[in-house]
């Protein structure tokens, strides 16, 4: 200690560690005994000045602290902006994900609406008849074919059979040939239309079915040059029963 | 040191009573600023950001007396370290001077007997002492925090707070005695 402050000219302090009784009485704010030398009287009260009271001036921040220490107490209702002036706010989420997350949200709800959409047979018959094959919505209806579609014209059943929407035609056509993703339950559900003699019409299975076309040859095709042959394997008359279609029952 | 009522005085602080927060600011306030005085240019601002985060924190504290102004000056400490990280980011401010001269600068003889053992006069000399002394004294004597308290705050064990206390101590003596601060 000494060797640290060699030049040290504190008077009364006779050697290195013999006032540290004192000093530490300093500290501790304790009166010092009255022989204490004067050096170490003259500090005790310096120290003490220094732990005063408050001087002019050093309370003049107590009116911002209060109306801090108000707000914070206050009930709800106080806008939190307000409440604490500085207040660090949460981190908001990165532009780069919100981004991402309105993708995905976007995303989401056209997936739902359409499946919706699907399920409630509203869409058009093309994509009704995709959803059809792909998440198990109801086949489009019949009468989604266009009525002019009743008389058959050949030209009108090419037509049909390359571009027209599917009716119903893997159930009638091709049951040996299963639709791939498409679950056997859907094709349980399906209820081939009978007309009033108790036979299928031969018309609405011709409906439009694009993927007749593209779809593995029948065997169930109809004799050549009946309206039978472009609807690829359709039956389309009492002639044409029974049917191989496991999911198409047999008539006598 | 409010004492006794201190435990009375911090609950009703804590339920939200502000006469009763403003006791502690009172006790408080005068040791927080000239500590702040002391270790950073930026008292005043420091300060409130102090009390700004002490009302924050209020309701979770607990403990005593001594643990509230250890909590306190903790608090304190801490946000004079961001200042002065935030002014050493600008150039044109001089950074903390961690070595000063025996003498305060521009006080002559005559003046130091005029002011005496007035307070600013007091915290000028601590002022010129190294800064760690500076605040160790301020800590221990002004703040009345523990050694143990003291330690924690700026990092040393508490025999090193003593043996730095004592140095400083007996540094602000001789520097009193040239002053001819004696009865």
């Amino acid at each position: 200690m000494q060797g640290e402050m060699p030049g040290f000219p504190f008077p009364g302090r006779p050697g290195g560690e013999h006032d540290e009784p004192l000093l530490d009485m300093i500290i501790a704010r304790r009166a010092l005994p009255p022989d204490a030398p004067q050096p170490m009287h003259d500090l005790a009260r310096m120290l003490a000045a220094l732990a005063g009271p408050a001087g002019p001036g050093e309370l003049t921040g107590e009116a911002a602290v209060r109306a801090a220490f108000r707000q914070a107490v206050a009930p709800a209702g106080i806008s939190p902006a307000a409440r604490r002036p500085g207040r660090r706010r949460r981190p908001q989420r990165p532009a780069r994900s919100r981004a991402r997350l309105a993708t995905a949200l976007v995303a989401a709800v056209v997936g739902l609406g359409s499946v919706l959409a699907a399920y409630t047979d509203v869409l058009p018959s093309p994509i009704q008849q995709l959803a059809h094959v792909t998440v198990a919505a109801p086949a489009p209806p019949r009468s989604a074919q266009p009525a002019t579609s009743a008389p058959r014209h050949a030209k009108a059943h090419q037509v049909h059979a390359t571009s027209g929407p599917p009716a119903r035609g893997p159930l009638h056509s091709a049951g040996p040939a299963p639709v791939p993703g498409r679950s056997s339950s859907a094709q349980a559900h399906y209820r081939p239309p009978a007309s009033p003699s108790g036979h299928r019409p031969a018309e609405p299975a011709c409906g439009p079915a694009p993927w007749r076309s593209t779809g593995p040859p029948d065997h169930h095709v109809a004799p050549s040059g009946s309206q039978g042959e472009h609807c690829t394997g359709i039956p389309t008359g009492p002639a044409s029963l029974p049917t191989l279609n496991p999911y198409v029952p047999d008539r006598p | 040191m409010i004492g006794a009522a201190f435990s009375v005085t911090l609950a009703s602080a804590q339920g939200g009573d502000e006469i009763a927060f403003a006791c502690l600011f009172r006790d408080v306030q005068p040791a927080l600023l000239r500590y702040l005085h002391v270790i950073t240019p930026d008292a005043e601002d420091v300060a409130g950001d102090t009390w700004l985060q002490v009302v924050k924190s209020l309701p979770g504290f607990r403990g005593g007396e001594d643990a509230f102004r250890a909590w306190l000056f903790t608090i304190a400490r801490h946000r004079a370290v961001d200042a002065s990280r935030s002014r050493s980011r600008r150039p044109d401010v001089p950074l903390a001077v961690t070595e000063a001269p025996e003498q305060p600068a521009g006080l002559d003889t005559a003046d130091l007997a005029l002011e005496a053992i007035s307070t600013r006069w007091v915290m000028d000399v601590i002022k010129t002492l190294p800064r760690e002394h500076a605040e160790i004294i301020m800590l221990r004597v002004v703040a009345g925090l523990e050694a143990t308290d003291v330690a924690r705050i700026v990092g040393k064990t508490p025999g090193a707070v003593r043996v730095t206390a004592h140095r400083a101590l007996r540094r602000l003596a001789e520097v009193a005695e040239r002053a001819g601060v004696t009865h």
